[in-house]
């Protein structure tokens, strides 16, 4: 057993299958930031548990949401980003829905389907189904079910403890133009990597050199509803010196007295990093039992160029990375994850040994600690209890 | 429940502007249920003047999530007789016979919704819309309202205070947007900082478009809601169906209809056959008179509250002849189809009529 969950969840594809039916089906997915769609017209699709889901913006600048599939023979009808005005048609037969989901025309209705020609083509029962689509703290959240339960009384209960940052006020920090700021296939379980991501016990271990900026004794976590949710303050040394050490211009918005790193990770499989400089979506996609694509699109100050460069050069000069932040747990090459100084590398490290271990037949979870590995069990039992409870609703 | 007239206490009288007065009644303790309403919904009020039994539905604008009196807002219309004599004459201490609370037009406020609230307002048509408002943020402590409230000048715009408390008051959940469309300048304007506090124009479909484009709903389940007169609501509604707004999400009350001169002409003294409280009534329609007014004329009993269109309290089916309605603003196109009509509205265009209630 890992604590509450037998080891299968984390390598069956028995295990892969019931989660993807029973929790990313049945929860509101994250489905990118609002500036994705942002103007009218314009359109993302995204898979969401077993569903295909696309997004479009009306002339009303209302989100809808439809199951991105022809009601003709089901053929996807939207990729995954682009723009249409008034209406969607599928590229097999031209069939055709306007942006509420009716459908508006068939190619040779009369010759072909005599039976639709009695009735408006709206009332043939032939329109998209629906989804449903909100926001919550600039992420938009798909929800495959049109009557879901509201989006705040899902996440309502874990609002207050994340962090002032207003992430439609920030920019996308990215290298090149549509490219997240990171996306890597990690070779472990979506779970190993929440666990990690929550597991307050391992930061002054794995990221000894790494992420000692903060201050993990003073770290502050619990849970609100299915979420988890996590505050630290800088450690004394980067807060004296913050407003020249940090990598980028500070976010306005923190308070100098509350100036930390909030890492709440939402139910099942989003988490933000909300720092004092930057403001992070970190999204876990299971592909395959053993394998999870992470992506992490991250957000800074929308100030000016020049502000970005001077604050570089007054980080660079200050003494506080020469003992935080970049110092790997060992000695070695820099391709080495436990010498790079990244701590992202040294938490994939961690996963895939982890995940590596599973198949063993000695394989068991000797002790949990009890403070720091709190959150971990607790995780693992909202996963099973979710998946019990969408078990019965279905039964 | 059927809607039944009670004797009120006026409890306040207050000036709102030159021309709108609103009446707060007290409501005794055994009558709390029977009066318990949503926020948009009116009351119907009775009075005899000049010895006539005459009755007007008037918008509340209080909420019922607030602890406070049942209150209308009573604008004067030009000649009108219960609205003047309303402004004029109505003291605290009067007696006044009320309907219970009625109406289609209400928002379905719920604690635990989180929705995004468009709001237009036109004139003394901020009545309903005040009482939506203030439930709103009240209640549903996540949701947004985005509000436009039209007025021809400064002077004629009501429940300033209130608004601009609830603005400062809800700074992050309330849009409020002001436009006239024949602003008064001062000259004070002249050396007053160029922070403008209203728009200029009227609630049409360039400014509704402006407006959505501007406030884009933060939370996606939104919901219009329209009040003012009745070009007014035409605009609002073309402009929101411009721009794809379904019409299951938008919400409309028509104020001050019977502008419009009314040509058709009845036939003289048709003979109508009523089906009312399991009995058969055969009477004939003298000129002009609608058929709501033949049967009570004739002392019978029919369904009826607000008398203006408006209610559909008085609904009965036609089963032979054609009819025509002065005013419907409570039937749908497929109720007509179907044969329903409001009596009160309704003058023969045929020599035999046959209804049924």
């Amino acid at each position: 057993m890992m604590h509450e969950l037998p080891v299968e969840a984390y390598t069956s594809q028995e295990w892969f299958d019931l989660e993807q039916q029973y929790i990313f089906s049945t929860t509101w997915q994250f489905a990118g930031l609002v500036e994705d769609v942002a103007n009218v017209g314009d359109y993302i699709a995204v898979q969401a548990g077993l569903n295909n889901i696309f997004i479009v913006k009306g002339r009303d600048h209302r989100l809808r949401a439809f199951h991105n599939m022809c009601r003709h023979r089901g053929t996807q009808l939207l990729r995954a980003v682009g723009k249409s005005q008034k209406a969607i048609t599928c590229p097999y037969h031209d069939w055709t829905y306007d942006l509420e989901g009716k459908l508006i025309s068939i190619p040779k209705k009369e010759q072909e389907f005599p039976e639709l020609c009695n009735k408006e083509l709206h009332k043939c029962d032939l329109n998209l189904h629906q989804a449903s689509v909100d926001i919550f703290k600039g992420m938009l959240f798909v929800h495959p079910d049109k009557n879901a339960p509201n989006i705040m009384s899902f996440f309502g209960e874990v609002e207050p403890y994340l962090g002032p940052h207003i992430p439609e006020e920030l920019i996308e920090y990215q290298e090149k133009k549509e490219v997240p700021f990171y996306s890597k296939e990690i070779n472990a379980n979506w779970k190993i990597i929440v666990e990690n991501y929550i597991d307050h016990y391992h930061l002054a271990h794995l990221h000894e050199g790494t992420l000692n900026m903060y201050d993990h004794s003073k770290a502050e976590f619990g849970w609100a509803g299915p979420h988890y949710w996590f505050y630290e303050p800088l450690a004394p040394a980067y807060l004296a010196d913050v407003k020249n050490a940090s990598p980028y211009p500070l976010i306005d918005k923190m308070p100098e007295d509350k100036m930390g790193a909030y890492v709440p990770w939402l139910f099942p499989n989003i988490g933000i990093t909300e720092s004092e400089s930057a403001w992070n979506t970190f999204h876990a996609i299971p592909l395959a039992p053993d394998k999870t694509l992470v992506v992490i699109r991250s957000k800074t100050m929308n100030v000016s160029e020049w502000e970005y460069t001077k604050q570089y050069t007054k980080s660079m000069a200050s003494k506080v990375w020469q003992t935080m932040g970049n110092k790997g747990k060992y000695e070695g090459d820099a391709n080495d994850p436990m010498a790079s100084g990244d701590f992202m590398a040294e938490d994939v490290y961690a996963c895939e040994q982890q995940q590596k271990s599973l198949r063993s037949p000695m394989f068991s979870v000797g002790a949990q600690a009890q403070k720091g590995e709190f959150a971990v069990s607790k995780f693992q039992r909202v996963v099973k209890e979710w998946i019990e409870k969408h078990k019965d609703d279905d039964a | 429940m059927m809607p039944k007239f009670h004797q009120l206490k006026v409890l306040e009288v207050q000036k709102e502007t030159e021309n709108a007065t609103s009446i707060a009644f007290d409501v005794p303790y055994n009558l709390y249920e029977t009066f318990n309403y949503k926020p948009g919904q009116y009351l119907t009020l009775k009075f005899i003047i000049n010895g006539e039994d005459v009755r007007r539905s008037y918008s509340l604008c209080s909420s019922p999530a607030l602890e406070e009196p049942l209150r209308i807002g009573v604008k004067r219309v030009k000649n009108g007789l219960v609205s003047n004599y309303i402004n004029d004459h109505l003291k605290i201490g009067d007696m006044v016979e009320v309907m219970t609370p009625e109406g289609r037009f209400f928002a379905d406020v719920k604690k635990e919704n989180y929705k995004s609230y468009y709001l237009f307002a036109a004139g003394s048509g901020i009545t309903p819309i005040l009482s939506i408002l203030k439930t709103v943020l009240l209640t549903e402590e996540r949701s947004y309202v985005y509000m436009m409230y039209g007025n021809k000048n400064q002077d004629t715009i009501m429940f300033t205070k209130e608004l601009e408390q609830l603005k400062s008051e809800y700074p992050d959940r309330f849009i409020f947007v002001q436009t006239l469309s024949r602003p008064k300048s001062n000259w004070s304007d002249l050396w007053s900082t160029s922070k403008k506090q209203f728009r200029k124009g009227r609630i049409d479909t360039e400014s509704v478009e402006w407006f959505i484009n501007e406030f884009p709903p933060y939370a996606q389940n939104t919901e219009y809601y329209i009040c003012g007169p009745g070009t007014m609501i035409e605009n609002t509604k073309s402009a929101l169906k411009n721009i794809d707004v379904p019409s299951e999400r938008i919400y409309v009350e028509s104020f001050g209809t019977n502008t419009s001169e009314d040509s058709v002409e009845s036939i003289d003294n048709a003979t109508l056959l009523a089906q009312l409280n399991g009995e058969l009534i055969k009477v004939s329609i003298p000129k002009d008179k609608t058929i709501l007014r033949t049967l009570i004329d004739a002392g019978k009993k029919p369904p009826y509250s607000c008398e203006g269109g408006v209610c559909s309290t008085c609904i009965c089916k036609l089963k032979k002849g054609k009819i025509h309605m002065k005013n419907n603003l409570a039937l749908s196109e497929n109720e007509v189809k179907e044969g329903y009509i409001l009596s009160c509205q309704s003058i023969p265009l045929t020599t035999h009529i046959e209804i049924e209630y």
